[in-house]
């Protein structure tokens, strides 16, 4: 099944529908995130984003391709808002977030987990602790810290070695750790930036195994990458970006399009 | 809100120590300045109160006829003291008069012509205090001699009064201008050598902001960091000051001489100015330094 280009009537018409159904935040199956003609042209007076049209409904995973500056980063500062979009709409979980009061962005940014290339653990603290880290800033009281890393920790199979610190552990290990504190928000939408980008194949595809079983759990999952092995092989819905602009968005699709 | 505090106060204790070689630069740098402010402070306030001093010396001396009758002098004492701004009235006898005159003459080395004389040359004299220098003017014209026939002249001491009032205000408010113009100094060096520290800790903050963390916890550790560097640094301050307190205390006694210095309001300034000071600084120059990493 392949998405029709964005500029169709049918596609518009499906989009406006799930826009105002995560606005009106009541169907079960509505998207968590929507971009509706988003341009994000930076202070500098470069474009990066470009009419951009994508809706992710809930439980969705998708991968996000492209070459380096064709507008992932951006559309990943969106999110968090970072970045507010120069003109369009980016909504998350219902709310858009250009309309959003400064005070709210740290409660919406709990709804999102994001991991990185490069993982950003920091070194002094613990497995344990660097997962602990995002609850406590949050401000969540401390016996509901406790239950919720151990959680998390047991998901990513990380219990074991709860009490090394970043520079004891394994590249994959370090991922997972990061995978972990991502989720101890109970996020809605994960986003993960070339999370296996500095990893060996194999240890690639224990962290991928381990998003596709967060996504089993429900949680949407959204991974830039240029990894084209894993894309090609999974066969989800591949959303391609280039200078900008949203290129191609299919369902089962290759990392390459298939000519 | 308690784990809001105790969250906040932890995490400035755990970022003081993680980065003590940066904290203990800062807290140099906190002492320095308020050394600096002090030493100021303590020049500012010799300095004004030597003015005081010499403000208080400001006098009208009425000089009477020399053969004024006893009555007649016990008169104007009584006419002089009834004038507004008159703090008080020294009489000087003709006898004393001489007296002070042979003695300034012995002691500047001199020979005391006043032996050559066969009578008292010296007439009776009153020495004026006023509340106010600016009371010297309005006293001197109430006494002049054609409305006292007692008076024989009034020494004129309207200019001195003048000028010692004129550059009494100028060094107050040159001192103040300079005051506030370290205090700028003292807060932009402070607001740097604390982004340093918070530079250093950039990767926590972007990690703070990722996951969602509010501005409250990303801002107040730093803030309360801040005024450990500013309270550590005043206490060190106030300890140096402290032991140099009895030479600098003889020092401002020889150089400023008799003057009548309360060294106990001094002390006690100085406590308060260093310690707010201290805390402020550190206080802003941290809130200021974490502004650039909140949320746009």
């Amino acid at each position: 099944m392949t998405l029709a280009p964005a500029s169709t009537a049918a596609t518009r018409s499906i989009r406006e529908r799930l826009l105002r159904r995560g606005q009106g935040r009541s169907a079960a199956d509505r998207a968590i995130l929507i971009l509706h003609d988003v341009t994000k042209t930076y202070p500098n007076g470069k474009t990066a984003l470009r009419d951009v049209d994508l809706v992710i409904p809930e439980g969705d995973f998708v991968f996000l391709v492209g070459p380096s500056g064709a507008g992932k980063s951006t559309i990943i500062k969106l999110l968090i808002r970072d970045e507010v979009a120069t003109s369009g709409q980016v909504v998350l979980d219902g709310l858009d977030l250009a309309k959003l009061p400064r005070r709210a962005v740290p409660k919406v940014r709990r709804k999102i987990g994001i991991v990185f290339q490069d993982f950003k653990l920091l070194p002094t603290k613990s497995v344990w602790e660097n997962v602990a880290f995002a609850l406590e800033v949050t401000g969540s009281p401390r016996r509901k810290i406790r239950p919720a890393v151990d959680r998390v920790l047991a998901l990513v199979g990380l219990t074991a070695q709860r009490a090394q610190i970043p520079s004891q552990l394994s590249g994959g290990e370090q991922q997972r750790t990061a995978i972990a504190r991502a989720l101890v928000h109970d996020p809605r939408l994960i986003i993960a930036d070339e999370p296996t980008g500095n990893l060996d194949p194999l240890i690639s595809w224990e962290i991928i195994q381990l998003l596709l079983r967060i996504n089993e759990l429900g949680v949407t999952v959204m991974m830039a990458t240029h990894d084209a092995d894993v894309v090609t092989a999974l066969r989800k819905r591949v959303v391609a970006l280039e200078e900008g602009r949203v290129i191609r968005d299919e369902v089962g699709g290759a990392y390459h399009r298939a000519d | 809100m308690i784990g809001f505090v105790v969250f906040s106060l932890r995490r400035a204790w755990q970022g003081f120590w993680r980065n003590a070689l940066m904290s203990l630069a800062a807290t140099a740098t906190m002492v320095l300045m308020l050394l600096l402010l002090a030493g100021f402070w303590i020049i500012q306030t010799g300095l004004l109160s030597a003015l005081d001093f010499t403000e208080s010396k400001v006098q009208v001396q009425v000089n009477m006829n020399v053969d004024t009758s006893p009555e007649a002098i016990t008169a104007l004492g009584e006419t002089i003291k009834a004038l507004p701004g008159v703090a008080g009235v020294t009489l000087v006898t003709r006898e004393e008069a001489l007296a002070r005159f042979q003695q300034n003459m012995k002691d500047l080395g001199r020979e005391d012509l006043s032996k050559y004389l066969d009578k008292n040359p010296f007439p009776a004299s009153y020495e004026i205090k006023l509340t106010d220098p600016s009371y010297a003017a309005p006293v001197a014209a109430a006494l002049q001699p054609n409305l006292n026939p007692a008076v024989h002249n009034v020494l004129d001491t309207k200019e001195t009064a003048k000028n010692v009032k004129t550059v009494t205000d100028i060094m107050r408010t040159a001192g103040s201008v300079i005051l506030v113009v370290i205090g700028v100094i003292v807060l932009f060096i402070i607001i740097n050598t604390i982004r340093l520290a918070v530079v250093a800790r950039s990767e926590e903050i972007e990690i703070m902001r990722l996951v969602g963390a509010s501005d409250a916890f990303i801002r107040w550790p730093f803030v309360f960091e801040g005024a450990m560097v500013g309270l550590l640094g005043a206490a060190i301050t106030l300890g140096g000051l402290a032991l140099l307190a009895d030479p600098i205390g003889g020092f401002m006694v020889d150089f400023f001489r008799v003057l009548p210095l309360s060294f106990g309001s001094l002390a006690r300034d100085l406590v308060l100015i260093v310690t707010s000071a201290g805390l402020g600084l550190g206080v802003l120059g941290s809130w200021l330094s974490v502004r650039t990493y909140l949320i746009r």
